[in-house]
């Protein structure tokens, strides 16, 4: 079995050599003295964390300086595991491909954007790793990528979580139906969603059996036919039908929620992370059951009809119920204080610590399939720390460094006026901002506007 | 003293020899097609030069170059005393010479999840042939900076068709053509508002296309080597389109402005497997190791962004800045600044880093053109280097270096000649050879505009432009400023006066800027007229939006 393990990791090394993803920068480093929130293992006060070629090689007391490396004093400071936001849209350059409703095919990585600020500031809140999700404009929109944010680099292809799963966005709703009656297409109900989508998966499996029988044929000697059609479309869905990918899906109504559990159950798909999911506190139980996640708002709601029966209890109750929860974003502004929506569960049920840091570390991890690199602060997990002035889930908690493999990306200390990478030349920026204008981050960017004014300039979640 | 315009063309007509080609002429063949270029200083190459030598041209082609040639008793003879001939410029991707196919009527897709391949942008199939006109005036601009060979793409979405190379002139479009079918020209443009509506949705649909091309082609080898038990394999136009690029006999060419971009498309050549070109590229430097070691051929942008405008006038005001809003500004002009800078060294980063490269006019002015080259080689682009980016170089990677791109006995005939080495501020080209056909280009100061004569512009004057939506009224006012002018101009779709950024006056013929801002965006507005009396005429060019004419007249005064 560990032979095995070893040998997949080798394949999967060798497959990042030849995609390059290029050199990725790693760093040498010791946080000395710090109050360790590992969030599995406890608090540790007045400890070390060594850092050798990006990876966490060792949690303890007074570890010895080795030569030459970089040492962060953290005495008075809270070390915790690098911030992960299970559901974003930033670095992206286009988030919605709306115009048909099942485009699987089509995938976020392809769409990277490097330069974009949100990514340095959404790592001045502690965060180092976020989802960049397709939207939700279609009930199945696009693969998506987990980023780690490596700010600073020019390569799109660096910001990439080498070896993170192959996930995939669903939708379900107000959403993707409103675009179905705007072009007078399939879907325009609850009822047209659950169609497209077993349709789709139904069209899948067709397909996987016309090439399975057409591979087992073409091993036969002599034998004489035509493959089946290419169609990329079909080969993402039958992946997501083999378990290679997870299933992440916009949702808000229990019955919706039920309705993809069923469908999930029918297709024999495992993986299945609810985003939003509103009104998961009615269907807690049987998410546990299912095995399913949620990742939802801590407090947001009522920006249109579908999202009114919300409560800021959810993420304590899905807790409570075993299921794996996480708290996320959606947004370019509440990536920067997810350390605050996830104390806000403290207040509203009453989590522990640990339990409301799992909400934005070790939990999404999960969610997105990473937990065993990244989330919690363990020898040979990832060195992605956020390092806190206070406690992160205090309201007076500021976060003072943040780090990815090791390498300090955010230190509030120098914290430059202007951190674009690629400033455009002929754009003229104002002195004075009146208005930010940033609404590419949303997760309905890219939908005609008559879809986005009954939720009335809310971010369009 | 009063000519009108047709006499001045005619004098002009008359005056020209017989030997220079003129477009609407009646087209009789030439009474000799051997030229000597003689007492020319010869740049054959980057670094090789043959001063005062003497260029021989025979039926298209060079024949001799050097000193102490014979020159034959047929040949015209052009005395291009201290002038200097280097080999045409080829330039890498252009539309110009390709007519814009007319924008139809589009009936509204019924799914605009699965529209026709014309309305999605999948025309690979498009032979560019059908679109050439040896009479474009684009294609015109660049042959008077000395182009003699251009690759040109059909117009459309993300995969609009075949590329040609061909000469920037000829009898007809089909004439012009060296390599037809040169490449597969790609961009990211998606299409509006059905799939794929956005690059997330080109990605895919490249890679599905692509795909389903390598199987279909792979079927049709399998059924021509035993038909038996097989059936007949689908007709495919689209599909056969990618035929050639996935045997590699021809490379997929992308334009890619901007740095993703060419990411983009190297993913895609991971991805697939083909041979690429990027073209275009505008702010490659921060990758060249990247796109050095992908293999990719590349082609830079001959566009550049505008300087800054050094203001004299404010720097000595407030030598320091003191308010906040200030402090920022200057921080901003600051990255500004070196974001130009950058853009302006792109060509000298990738020469230093020995990554090989020609040019592409695509979304340059030809105006700039020249000023472009010498600020590219003022920011550490060695001359050669310049030149071989032009010539040499580029015709290696378009397959052409046994044709063109030195001047060298059995070359075709395309050659440059300009009054100054070709990167001087004030060379002018005054002879291209195209392919044999020799174009004489008239020196700037015959043009219409007289130095000598005296005009006053002071006072308030009414303006019509002709843009594409129809004609706006505007107003522009000059008010002396010292020994110059200054002033504004209002109307059209200014909400509020803005002023002017310059004017300059001489003899008759006026310059004037401004910039106009919307929202984030500000476009310079460049016009350029000359004045008769009370009124002017000439031309008002928005940035890469283009240009359209002007006339103006002076109201009278209060």
């Amino acid at each position: 079995m560990n032979l095995m393990k070893k040998i997949i990791s080798i394949i999967l090394a060798l497959a990042f050599v030849s995609t390059g993803f290029g050199q990725i920068e790693k760093g040498n480093m010791l946080i000395k003295n710090g109050t360790v929130l590992t969030v599995t293992k406890g608090t540790m006060e007045n400890t070390d964390v060594l850092v050798k070629d990006g990876k966490i090689a060792q949690v303890g007391k007074n570890i010895a300086t080795p030569a030459g490396v970089k040492v962060i004093d953290a005495t008075g400071l809270y070390v915790m595991p690098g911030i992960i936001d299970a559901h974003s849209h930033i670095g992206l350059d286009a988030i919605n491909e709306g115009t048909n409703a099942i485009t699987p095919e089509v995938y976020t990585g392809d769409v990277i954007n490097p330069f974009q600020t949100s990514i340095y500031r959404a790592l001045a809140g502690g965060c180092t790793i976020s989802h960049a999700l397709h939207g939700s404009a279609n009930s199945i929109g696009g693969q998506s990528q987990t980023i780690k944010h490596r700010y600073g680099v020019f390569d799109p292809d660096q910001l990439k979580m080498e070896g993170a799963p192959r996930t995939i966005k669903f939708a379900l709703g107000e959403n993707p139906t409103g675009h179905g009656r705007r072009d007078g297409v399939q879907p325009q109900s609850r009822m047209g969603v659950e169609f497209v989508i077993r349709k789709a998966f139904s069209e899948a499996k067709e397909y996987m059996t016309k090439w399975d029988a057409y591979n087992k044929n073409k091993a036969v000697k002599g034998f004489r036919g035509a493959p089946p059609a290419y169609n990329l479309r079909m080969e993402t869905l039958a992946d997501i039908l083999r378990d290679r990918i997870i299933l992440h899906c916009h949702s808000y109504r229990a019955d919706e929620i039920q309705m993809l559990l069923r469908v999930c159950k029918d297709f024999g798909i495992k993986r299945v992370v609810f985003q939003h999911t509103n009104e998961g506190f009615k269907v807690a139980p049987e998410l546990a059951a299912a095995g399913a996640m949620a990742s939802v708002f801590a407090d947001w709601w009522q920006y249109k009809l579908e999202v009114y029966y919300s409560t800021a209890y959810n993420a304590a109750i899905l807790v409570r119920n075993g299921v794996v929860t996480s708290i996320n974003s959606d947004s370019p502004d509440l990536i920067r204080h997810l350390y605050h929506e996830a104390g806000k569960t403290q207040k509203y049920g009453g989590l522990s610590d640990d339990e409301a840091l799992s909400l934005i570390t070790i939990n999404p991890a999960k969610q997105l399939g990473i937990e065993s690199r990244v989330g919690s602060i363990e020898v040979g997990k990832d060195a992605d720390f956020a390092i806190f002035k206070n406690h992160p889930l205090s309201i007076y908690g500021v976060p003072q460094y943040s780090i990815v493999d090791g390498i300090v990306r955010f230190d509030r200390e120098k914290d430059p006026a202007d951190m674009r990478l690629m400033p455009e030349p002929r754009e003229t920026i104002d002195v004075t901002f009146f208005e930010s204008g940033h609404v590419h981050d949303n997760c309905m960017q890219g939908v005609a506007g008559e879809l986005l004014f009954e939720e009335s300039g809310s971010e369009n979640k | 003293m009063k000519f009108s315009m047709r006499s001045i063309l005619m004098a002009v007509v008359m005056l020209t020899p017989a030997w220079l080609r003129a477009q609407d002429e009646v087209d009789l063949k030439p009474v000799t097609r051997t030229y000597a270029i003689t007492n020319v200083n010869i740049i054959q190459g980057p670094g090789r030069k043959i001063e005062m030598g003497t260029i021989l041209l025979k039926d298209g082609l060079i024949v001799n170059a050097g000193k102490g040639i014979a020159i034959p008793s047929d040949a015209v003879v052009i005395k291009a005393d201290s002038m200097y001939a280097y080999a045409g410029f080829i330039d890498g991707l252009t539309r110009a010479g390709v007519t814009k196919p007319k924008e139809e009527q589009r009936e509204k897709v019924k799914d605009p999840g699965n529209p026709t391949p014309e309305r999605a942008g999948i025309t690979p199939q498009t032979d560019v042939r059908a679109f050439l006109n040896p009479a474009d005036k684009g294609l015109e601009e660049l042959r008077n900076l000395g182009f003699t060979t251009v690759q040109v793409v059909p117009y459309g979405n993300f995969l609009p068709g075949q590329s040609a190379i061909v000469n920037t002139a000829g009898s007809s479009g089909d004439a012009m053509v060296l390599i037809n079918k040169a490449s597969l020209y790609s961009e990211f443009t998606p299409a509006q508002g059905v799939y794929p509506a956005t690059v997330l949705g080109v990605m895919s649909k490249y890679r599905d296309l692509y795909r389903q091309a390598a199987q279909a082609k792979s079927y049709e080898a399998l059924y021509a080597s035993n038909r038996n038990g097989l059936e007949r394999p689908a007709n495919d136009k689209i599909l056969e389109a990618f035929y050639p690029v996935i045997d590699q006999r021809v490379p997929v060419l992308f334009r890619t402005e901007k740095l993703l971009d060419a990411n983009r498309a190297m993913t895609l050549k991971n991805d697939l497997g083909f041979s690429l070109v990027l073209a275009d590229l505008k702010d490659g430097w921060p990758l060249i190791n990247k796109i050095k070691s992908s293999g990719a051929r590349v082609f830079l942008s001959l566009d550049l962004p505008e300087e800054l405008k050094k203001d004299s006038k404010k720097d000595a005001k407030d030598s320091k800045a003191s308010t906040p809003a200030q402090v920022e500004k200057e921080a901003l002009d600051k990255r500004k600044a070196e974001a130009i800078a950058n853009y302006t060294a792109q060509a000298a980063a990738f020469q230093k880093a020995g990554v090989p490269f020609g040019f592409t006019s695509m979304s340059a002015k030809s105006k700039d053109i020249q000023a472009n080259l010498r600020r590219m080689i003022a920011a550490g682009l060695p001359e050669d280097a310049a030149l071989a980016a032009l010539t040499t170089t580029p015709a290696q990677m378009l397959g052409l270096s046994d044709r063109m791109g030195t001047i060298d006995n059995g070359k075709m005939a395309n050659l440059v000649i300009s009054d100054k080495p070709y990167f001087n501020e004030k060379a002018k080209v005054r002879y291209v050879f195209v392919d044999g056909v020799a174009y004489k280009m008239e020196v700037k100061e015959t043009k219409k505009s007289d130095p000598n004569a005296k005009v006053e512009i002071e006072g308030s004057w009414s303006t019509v432009t002709q843009g594409p939506q129809g004609n706006s009224d505007g107003k522009v006012v000059f008010k002396k400023d010292g020994s110059g002018y200054s002033g504004t101009v209002s109307g059209g779709r200014l909400t509020s006066p803005v002023d002017l950024q310059s004017v300059s006056l001489d003899g008759n013929s006026l310059t004037y800027s401004y910039t106009v801002t919307f929202g984030s965006n500000s476009v310079k507005i460049d016009v350029e007229v000359s004045v008769e009396g009370d009124s002017f005429k000439g031309t008002t060019t928005a940035g890469r939006f283009g240009s359209s004419s002007i006339e103006g007249t002076r109201d009278p005064k209060k």
